[in-house]
């Protein structure tokens, strides 16, 4: 009997120093590439959301929930991560049904350019944060590369472990609480770095979108349809990647045949005031501050005008909710400022779109 | 029990090195040749070399990789553009993309040329949809559309994980 309670307590201890192992080992995130951390930070919300937005950084770079919520009353939240492929997309958006229903959800068309799996970091970025369900497990499925395999996903430990000699401070430090670095998803960046020069688009061997993007678009449809949501697509005013006349043709004559609304918002920059020499960080890649404010508040209109969405501020429970996010987000901008002031660059906010996994 | 303990954590630690190692990709065989002015292009190669021969660009663009850490830089010259990519502090040549007739492959094909000097160029071995010929060797491909029987582009690229 003896020896096998002993036998059981060494099990349990050697479960629980690889789960501490586990832990330690994968990248917090908190220093660069912030963006690892979007998907994980929303099991950590209140999960009472109008709108759920879904894609890749030009979701989480140029939409602000503050904006939605302090000009039109809308609570939302921004499911988005770097690169995130469009079954990605689609499984994020059946994992939030689980926790909550939104009456619109907005997704980003420019992840239809992209019919395989593309690069484990980028995979790593959406699929690690996600907490295990099955939505999870088909997400991984979709998403591997031929060389990758399900059971480093499941246990990342087996992905991450090399990373023993690479360790830092920061991973020790945020080893069992992180500090949140996204506004209900959205990374702000109030920095400037004008367009300049935009690369043309090169013509394409086929401009037509693939089949395997269109079947998760399609059922993205049925599941918006089937739980009564309204799915909305948008195109988001980015200038780079090249968004091609061919794919918004696509896109806008699938909209029209499944009744959903579709609005490319890059010849709309004029009307939503967007000047692409002050309004982004990147030189067109992703909108700062002042442009996702820009483009937010326009947004928020259609939004409103379109899906009747209820001016929620009168709420006083929910306003002291949203109180602490528009001072957290009042504080990160004033922090930015002062960075600016400082350094000359945002020392502590070089989130990048990029990644690579040591 | 203590020896099987440790050895299901070594057997577990081990197990992920296959697939880790996986995520650089690695060297790989030369593809086509782009020459200019008697300046050999290949993509994957260090770019470097390449910019000191071609001398300062008629324009300049970047934008952070998608794909890698750092930056894409695109450089315009006179007939083409050349694209490169981040990867352990080195810019490879990701592509380079025909502006004009002005510049010719090795084999002599340029912006104009017909879809019988492809075929006679590069063969029946290609891949592609309807107008588009793509041949493939080693790490790059060559990519050549058509328009009307007459080759309207071309581009060299690289082909790597996550860059097409």
């Amino acid at each position: 009997m003896k020896k096998i309670l002993i036998n059981i307590t060494c099990i349990v201890l050697a479960v629980l120093f690889l789960a501490f192992l586990q832990k330690l080992f994968m990248p917090k995130y908190m220093s660069s590439i912030y963006e690892g951390n979007l998907i994980e930070e929303y099991y950590d919300s209140d999960k009472d959301h109008d709108v759920i937005f879904i894609g890749d950084c030009e979701v989480f770079s140029n939409v602000s929930p503050i904006v939605l919520w302090e000009k039109y009353g809308i609570t939302s939240y921004i499911r988005g991560s770097a690169q995130q492929l469009v079954w990605q997309s689609y499984y994020l958006f059946e994992e939030t049904l689980k926790y909550e229903k939104p009456d619109v959800v907005v997704f980003n068309v420019l992840a239809m350019k992209y019919n395989e799996p593309q690069k484990e970091a980028y995979n790593r970025l959406t699929l690690d944060g996600m907490k295990l369900s099955k939505s999870k497990i088909d997400a991984i499925r979709a998403s591997m590369l031929e060389e990758e395999s399900l059971i480093t996903y499941l246990f990342p430990i087996l992905r991450y472990h090399s990373r023993w000699s690479e360790l830092t401070w920061e991973d020790f430090r945020y080893l069992f609480n992180k500090r949140k670095v996204s506004h209900n998803g959205y990374l702000m960046r109030s920095d400037t770095k004008p367009v300049t020069v935009v690369p043309e688009g090169r013509k394409l061997p086929d401009y037509s979108f693939g089949e395997n993007a269109w079947y998760y678009l399609d059922k993205m449809t049925k599941l918006a349809r089937e739980n009564g949501i309204e799915l909305m697509l948008i195109k988001s005013p980015s200038i780079y990647p090249y968004w091609y006349e061919e794919w918004d043709e696509q896109i806008a004559q699938y909209a029209k045949e499944n009744d959903l609304l579709y609005v490319n918002f890059l010849p709309l920059a004029d009307q939503m005031n967007i000047d692409y020499s002050k309004d982004t960080y990147d030189g067109g890649l992703h909108m700062n501050l002042a442009g996702a404010e820009k483009f937010t508040a326009y947004l928020g209109k259609i939004l409103k005008e379109n899906y009747n969405l209820e001016d929620r501020r009168g709420d006083t429970k929910l306003a002291a909710v949203w109180q602490d996010k528009v001072e957290f987000y009042e504080w990160m901008k004033q922090d930015q400022a002062m960075e600016m002031e400082k350094y000359g660059y945002l020392k502590s906010y070089g989130a990048a779109a990029q990644a690579i996994i040591n | 029990m203590k020896k099987i303990l440790i050895g299901i954590i070594v057997v577990l630690l081990l197990a992920g090195c296959s697939g880790g190692e996986q995520v650089q990709s690695k060297p790989q065989d030369q593809g086509y040749v782009f020459n200019y002015n008697g300046i050999p292009i290949v993509v994957n190669t260090d770019v470097e070399p390449v910019l000191k021969e071609l001398g300062e660009p008629l324009d300049y663009f970047e934008a952070e990789s998608c794909a890698f850490q750092g930056l894409d830089k695109t450089y315009y010259y006179s007939g083409f553009e050349l694209t490169t990519y981040p990867k352990d502090n080195t810019d490879y040549i990701s592509s380079v993309y025909f502006m004009d007739d002005s510049v010719s492959t090795a084999e002599g094909i340029y912006i104009g040329s017909s879809v019988d000097d492809v075929l006679e160029a590069y063969g029946e071995d290609y891949t592609g949809g309807e107008n588009a010929y793509i041949y493939t060797k080693g790490d790059s491909s060559l990519i050549i559309i058509t328009e009307n029987d007459e080759v309207i582009s071309i581009t060299y690229q690289a082909l790597v994980e996550g860059l097409n």
